[in-house]
């Protein structure tokens, strides 16, 4: 399944990446370019996501998860395949849902933010995906720089995992918060 | 309000992910010796080699680095009416820093095909000794072959030495064995030791096939303890070194060195007598050096093995062709051979060592590395060093490298080289993380999941809060 992995990636990448680019336009202009190119926002991040899913799925069936599951680079682009893919759906279902809202005061910010994580989760995932298929990129040096070494399983501890699960609840309980003060 | 709770998700969610690069890939990877695992603060290092031969002899010269030389080794202290045994073998490195340094190269001519492309990984079997699952010694001992060979653990050992690679019982038939040494289905061992037996200039021979065996003949060091009387069965003989023991806190403080007397010669020894004036500290080696024979004997030091300025430089001699087809790997001119390094520092015996990947050496052939030919006896090193980067192997074995829990078994099937798809930093970090499969891998699913929720929370974070307000 491996070529057909390669061939159906290329779609979640360039939509998702010129998502990014459409992002850190479209927070910096209002002009009618700009509002042009944040109109196909929602379209080009719904294809993405569904590109996305199909990608991951062929991707899951390359190897089976025992292997996958030993290796630590294949942990890695797993976890980082599952985030980006479970990330841009968060970006698309908000831009689908808000619509140009999110072009408004400091929503636009936010929208950047996570047009920025959004583009680097997808670099994490494409340059272990290189790894993983034997073409390495220098894009690990940067990684290591940053103090991850690749070859190494991406975890935490257990102290942060209730960390992260409590930050998850607050995050519920803080938009259920400003939901209730309409 | 609003737009505070929105900083405050983006707050939250910002933290939480710069807390999870911070604290990432710790509290899991730690010492537990019971299960016999510890991992080195250093994964990587260089060695630096050469090869040189004049058509008799076959010269290698090795250097790597190192804080500082570790010469005792295997040591008997005399502590209240006996004798304490510091330096055997141990999971990390020894607590008295009483373990010899090494430097070890297998050689193969080509009869092992896997080895050109797989190196030292294809002669970890199963359950091999100081692996987490290390066979015990009774279940060795019992064995019909390996017990009548006197085998107490499992050693390194060639893939088709067994009828089932997964299985280290499954030794196939000793004719079969026979066949396969006489068609040259084993690995040339050469194994220097700081300790046994630098001192009088040799290094000993050994070769791996159903077992790692040393070479036929009388080795270059024996065993000094006699089973059943309990004791030493030589000490030193005053007469000729003017001491019957040493002093152990010498040894402790590291006050004796390349010229000092730190060992046991069979000609400076005499038969232990337990009626000397033994007193507390006094201690004398474990192991006894002598000349050797045989095959076994083959491999002597060049020159002086020596530590300098944070580096040893050791360099070997042997015959290209010994004349023991069955242990040795003889050196042709013209052709390419196969080799493999590993070195042991720092106290740290057995299992942890660094190893390397496999170079093709050329006797005046394209290779990773030549041999210089030259006329003479005396090697003039006048070629650049080879730069060869060791690794820390941790519990990696052949059996799991073929199996479904690996990957690139189907490459392995297909006889895709390792150095086609690892890098030696990579199989490092592989092998460490081996030692810690079961709970990396339950970490790493829960981190996953965390992840997700973290997502998803400020998914709903983000739309409700930047909902618009209802009328």
């Amino acid at each position: 399944m491996a070529p057909y992995h390669h061939l159906m990636v290329h779609f979640p990448i360039a939509l998702w990446t010129t998502a990014t680019l459409v992002i850190l336009w479209r927070a910096f202009s209002d002009k009618p370019l700009a509002l042009a190119a944040g109109r196909v926002l929602t379209p080009l991040l719904v294809l993405g996501v569904v590109t996305g899913f199909i990608a991951y799925a062929i991707g899951l069936a390359i190897f089976p998860f025992e292997a996958i599951g030993s290796s630590p680079l294949g942990r890695n682009k797993l976890i980082a395949a599952t985030w980006s893919l479970a990330y841009w759906t968060l970006i698309a279902v908000t831009v689908w849902r808000l619509g140009n809202r999110v072009w408004e005061g400091t929503a636009r910010w936010v929208m950047l933010l996570l047009g920025l994580l959004g583009g680097a989760l997808l670099t994490v995932t494409g340059a272990l995906g290189g790894h993983l298929s034997g073409s390495p990129s220098a894009v690990s040096q940067l990684f290591r720089l940053l103090g991850w070494e690749v070859y190494t399983t991406f975890y935490v501890p257990n102290f942060m995992l209730a960390v992260l699960v409590l930050a998850a609840v607050a995050l519920v309980a803080t938009g259920m918060a400003g939901r209730a003060r309409r | 309000m609003r737009q505070r709770l929105l900083n405050a998700s983006i707050a939250i969610f910002v933290l939480a992910l710069i807390l999870s690069w911070v604290f990432h890939g710790t509290g899991v990877v730690k010492n537990d010796l019971k299960r016999n695992i510890y991992i080195p603060a250093t994964l990587t290092i260089p060695l630096q080699v050469k090869a040189a031969y004049n058509g008799d002899k076959m010269f290698f010269r090795y250097r790597w680095p190192a804080k500082e030389p570790h010469l005792y080794h295997d040591m008997m202290k005399y502590q209240d009416g006996k004798w304490e045994r510091y330096g055997k073998s141990v999971p990390g490195p020894q607590p008295q820093g009483i373990y010899e340094d090494r430097v070890a190269m297998l050689v193969d001519d080509g009869a092992v095909p896997e080895f050109e492309k797989y190196g030292g990984y294809i002669t970890i079997g199963d359950r091999m000794r100081f692996f987490t699952n290390e066979a015990k010694k009774e279940e060795v001992e019992a064995h019909a072959y390996l017990g009548k060979k006197k085998q107490v653990e499992v050693g390194k050992h060639l893939p088709e030495t067994r009828s089932n690679v997964a299985d280290w019982k499954s030794v196939v038939p000793e004719a079969q064995l026979q066949a396969q040494r006489k068609a040259g289905y084993f690995l040339d061992l050469w194994h220097w030791r700081a300790h046994r037996s630098n001192p009088i200039n040799k290094s000993d021979d050994q070769e791996i096939a159903e077992a790692r065996y040393g070479d036929e003949g009388k080795g270059v060091f024996f065993t000094n303890w006699d089973n059943d009387k309990k004791q030493p069965k030589l000490m030193f003989d005053t007469a000729k070194v003017g001491k019957t023991a040493l002093n152990w806190d010498d040894l402790a403080n590291r006050k004796l060195g390349f010229d000092d007397l730190y060992y046991l010669r069979e000609d400076q020894a005499k038969p232990y007598d337990p009626k000397a004036a033994w007193k507390n500290g006094d201690t004398l080696p474990r192991r006894v050096l002598r000349k050797g024979e045989g095959s076994r004997a083959d491999i002597s030091v060049h020159g002086q093995a020596r530590w300098k300025d944070g580096y040893w430089d050791v360099t070997l001699v042997r015959a290209m062709d010994t004349g023991h087809p069955l242990d040795d790997k003889a050196f042709v001119d013209n052709r390419v051979y196969t080799v493999a390094f590993s070195v042991h520092r720092n106290a740290f015996g057995s299992r942890w060592h660094y190893v390397s990947l496999p170079q093709r050496l050329g006797l005046n052939r394209q290779a990773d590395f030549k041999a210089a030919r030259f006329d003479g006896s005396e090697p003039k090193w006048e070629q650049d060093w080879q730069n060869v980067t060791l690794f820390y192997p941790g519990q990696v074995s052949w059996p799991l490298l073929n199996s479904a829990k690996h990957a690139g078994a189907e490459n392995i099937k297909k006889g895709t080289p390792v150095r086609a798809r690892h890098s030696e930093i990579q199989l490092a970090h592989y092998g460490v993380e081996m030692e810690f499969a079961e709970d990396i891998l339950r970490q790493w699913r829960y981190t996953l999941l965390a992840g997700v929720l973290l997502i998803a929370g400020f998914g709903v974070a983000v739309n409700l809060l930047l909902a618009k307000k209802e009328k």
